[in-house]
């Protein structure tokens, strides 16, 4: 069980004197700066609260993380992932909030067989998977483990609006095919999701107007940052809140978006592979913690960050003393059930996790605004 | 009937966005179109005031006025300390030189804010007896957006009046169109382009404090707000206070009407208007930029 040590010491530098097995380097590839950074700064908070609540140690030996600012997944990541590997001999790199940072290091990890555990969206474009990891996601599972809820539900047609790029595509078309497919109707005027402008349009007041024309019974949508606080504010002020409930992909209220959404966000229904008052031992504890140093409840992304260090931890311990990166990536491949606080799951076929899926409302408890469980969705994953 | 009324709901909010854009272009339109500045970092004093308004606003209809108050304040301030350091370029200054000071400005001031605030966008306040929407007909339509409207238009009506006519607003155009003999006839001009900036700063920043409901504080917003103005001041035929109104009415349709009824052109709508508008100016009138209001 967790260690819970008040010193959380530091995870950089310190060689344990005597020790007979040395440090041990892992690349931690986040957004510490651009559009994702705040999405970065809860990876590293999930991250950090491992390693303080874990003695600083993966596999017993102690870890240096070396952070590289992954920017918006481009060249900054290629460069970064190099120098992680020829510079500071990781054996292994965790990270990536955007599908770009994947698509870009995909080829070079390989290349140098060097396990990537990636922490946000996957490309559907990876062919050779041998070495790539993800502890987070598919894009279109939120919308698929959520559309037979929405189909038996919501008693008549569904209107369906997201952004207007892959990732929109992905999680809103997730919902669309496997509600159409179990029979479902979709509102908008040509039976096909409606894509809105982006990044060129963060005002949504034209489109809801809309929706309140089509006699939707219920919206399903997808986005995430600042667009999400925008959309859902301005769905309470076109007047559609508590009128026709809007359903969504669990990014669109989750993490730091959700403060800055405030009472507009209450009563969104939206699914996600986290709550964080998901009731098992391993989120009981992990919650816990994570209130205590922070304060707030944990979100999804602090979850995946847990997740890949705990990944880490065991598989590194597995691989012995001399851990290489091409071992530690065999160990990854055999780990089986992982304990996690969004429940146990293990890594599929596609090297991404087959978990289980939640329905959760966001409520006001007078203090603070969560998304609390509703119900227990399907487990998607392969 | 119904199609009719979500045209006109989506109509009105273009003539809310349109007015915000108006108030932040007015701004640069002073102080580039008319004292031929170029500031970059006007999108950064729109986002101080969205910070302004949200750390400040919490509810009431005082607080949103010691915002305003603050923030015309740190507006007027800003403008004026941008006009000190950008004095020692001359009042000839290249175009390039301020560019390159007002977006070395821009960026530090943004990190700046993103450290202070944080890098997730914050919650803006409307007071609560601003709060909630009234009906047109099927649709609902926020009240706040409504008072905006209000308050920019009358902002408009002033800015114009203030320039054709009072005195300031004299020295101001005389100013521009002879310094030399403005300073002759016993004008202090430093101090008219100091002011000239002073106010543009503060149109800008007082923008951000009212504007924060409809286009909010976080990292990014102030390149947003940059290049609209921009766009504004270029289609309004730099340095017109009517131009500058009926540029930004037109992109705020563009924005609305234009966004819903084709999405896929967006990207391209708002340049393609710019284009239009640049092409037709440019047959019938050969010199209609540049004049002062």
């Amino acid at each position: 069980m967790l260690a819970l040590s008040g010193c959380a010491g530091s995870s950089l530098g310190d060689d344990e004197g005597g020790a007979a097995e040395g440090p041990v380097n892992v690349g931690l590839m986040i957004p510490l700066s651009g559009p994702y950074k705040a999405i970065g700064e809860d990876l590293a908070k999930g991250w950090e609260l491992y390693l303080s609540t874990h003695d600083g140690k993966f596999g017993g030996r102690k870890v240096n993380t070396i952070q590289i600012d992954e920017v918006d997944g481009r060249a900054a990541a290629l460069n970064g992932a190099k120098k992680l590997v020829e510079k500071d001999n990781v054996v292994a790199i965790v990270g990536g909030v955007t599908a770009d940072t994947t698509e870009s290091v995909k080829q070079y990890v390989t290349e140098k067989k060097v396990p990537f555990v990636g922490t946000g969206g996957r490309p559907s474009t990876l062919t050779d998977l041998s070495y790539l990891w993800h502890a987070s996601w598919l894009s279109v599972e939120p919308g698929r483990s959520v559309a037979d809820y929405i189909r038996t539900t919501v008693n008549g047609p569904v209107y369906a609006i997201g952004p207007d790029y892959q990732g929109g595509y992905d999680n809103v078309n997730g919902f669309v095919e496997a509600f159409k497919a179990g029979g479902g109707q979709l509102a908008n005027k040509d039976g096909k999701p409606k894509w809105t402008p982006w990044p060129a349009t963060n005002n949504y007041l034209p489109f809801l107007n809309e929706i309140q024309a089509t006699g939707a019974k219920a919206v399903f949508t997808f986005y995430a940052g600042t667009p999400a606080i925008e959309f859902v504010k301005q769905y309470k002020e076109a007047g559609l809140q508590g009128k026709i409930p809007l359903y969504a992909s669990g990014f669109l209220t989750e993490g730091p978006v959700l403060q800055a959404q405030g009472p507009a966000a209450d009563g969104v229904r939206s699914a996600l592979n986290y709550a964080s008052n998901l009731d098992n031992p391993a989120n009981r504890e992990f919650a816990m913690a994570y209130q205590k140093q922070h304060n707030n409840a944990p979100d999804v992304y602090n979850v995946t960050a847990w997740d890949s260090a705990l990944i880490l931890d065991r598989a590194i311990g597995a691989a012995g003393k001399n851990a290489t990166a091409e071992k530690v990536n065999a160990e990854i491949g055999k780990l089986g059930a992982i304990s996690s606080p969004r429940g146990d799951w293990r890594f599929g076929q596609n090297h991404s996790p087959i978990q289980p899926w939640y329905l959760r409302e966001v409520q006001f408890d007078g203090r603070a605004r969560a998304n609390v469980l509703v119900q227990n969705l399907a487990t998607l994953g392969s | 009937m119904d199609q009719l009324t979500t045209y006109a709901v989506t109509s009105l909010d273009g003539v809310a966005f349109g007015l915000l854009l108006f108030t932040v272009g007015a701004g640069l339109a002073l102080i580039f179109g008319v004292m031929d500045i170029m500031n970059l970092a006007h999108g950064t004093l729109y986002l101080v005031g969205a910070y302004v308004a949200a750390t400040l606003s919490g509810g009431g209809l005082l607080a949103l006025g010691v915002a305003l108050a603050v923030g015309l304040a740190v507006g007027a301030g800003g403008g004026a300390a941008l006009s000190f350091v950008l004095r020692p370029l001359g009042r000839e200054g290249s175009h390039l030189d301020e560019a390159l000071v007002t977006l070395g400005i821009a960026f530090i001031a943004a990190d700046g804010m993103t450290a202070a605030f944080g890098a997730a966008p914050m919650q803006t306040h409307v007071p609560t007896a601003l709060e909630g929407s009234i009906s047109l007909g099927i649709h609902a339509y926020p009240v706040y957006r409504l008072v905006f409207i209000g308050v920019a238009a009358l902002v408009a009506v002033l800015l114009h009046v203030a320039v054709r006519r009072s005195t300031p607003g004299k020295m101001l155009r005389a100013t521009i169109s002879d310094p030399d003999m403005a300073a002759a006839s016993g004008i202090d001009t430093g101090r008219v382009r100091t002011a000239a900036l002073a106010v543009g700063g503060a149109l800008a920043v007082g923008a951000g404090v009212l504007g924060a409901p409809l286009l909010g504080p976080g990292p990014g917003v102030d390149n947003t707000v940059l290049v609209l103005s921009l766009i504004v001041v270029v289609v309004g035929g730099a340095g017109s206070i009517p131009g500058t109104l009926l540029a930004a009415l037109l992109v705020g349709q563009v924005q609305t009407i234009g966004v819903v009824t084709a999405p896929a052109l967006a990207p391209f709508a708002l340049f393609g208007a710019m284009l239009i508008v640049l092409v037709l100016r440019g047959r019938t009138t050969a010199v209609v930029a540049g004049r002062p209001a």
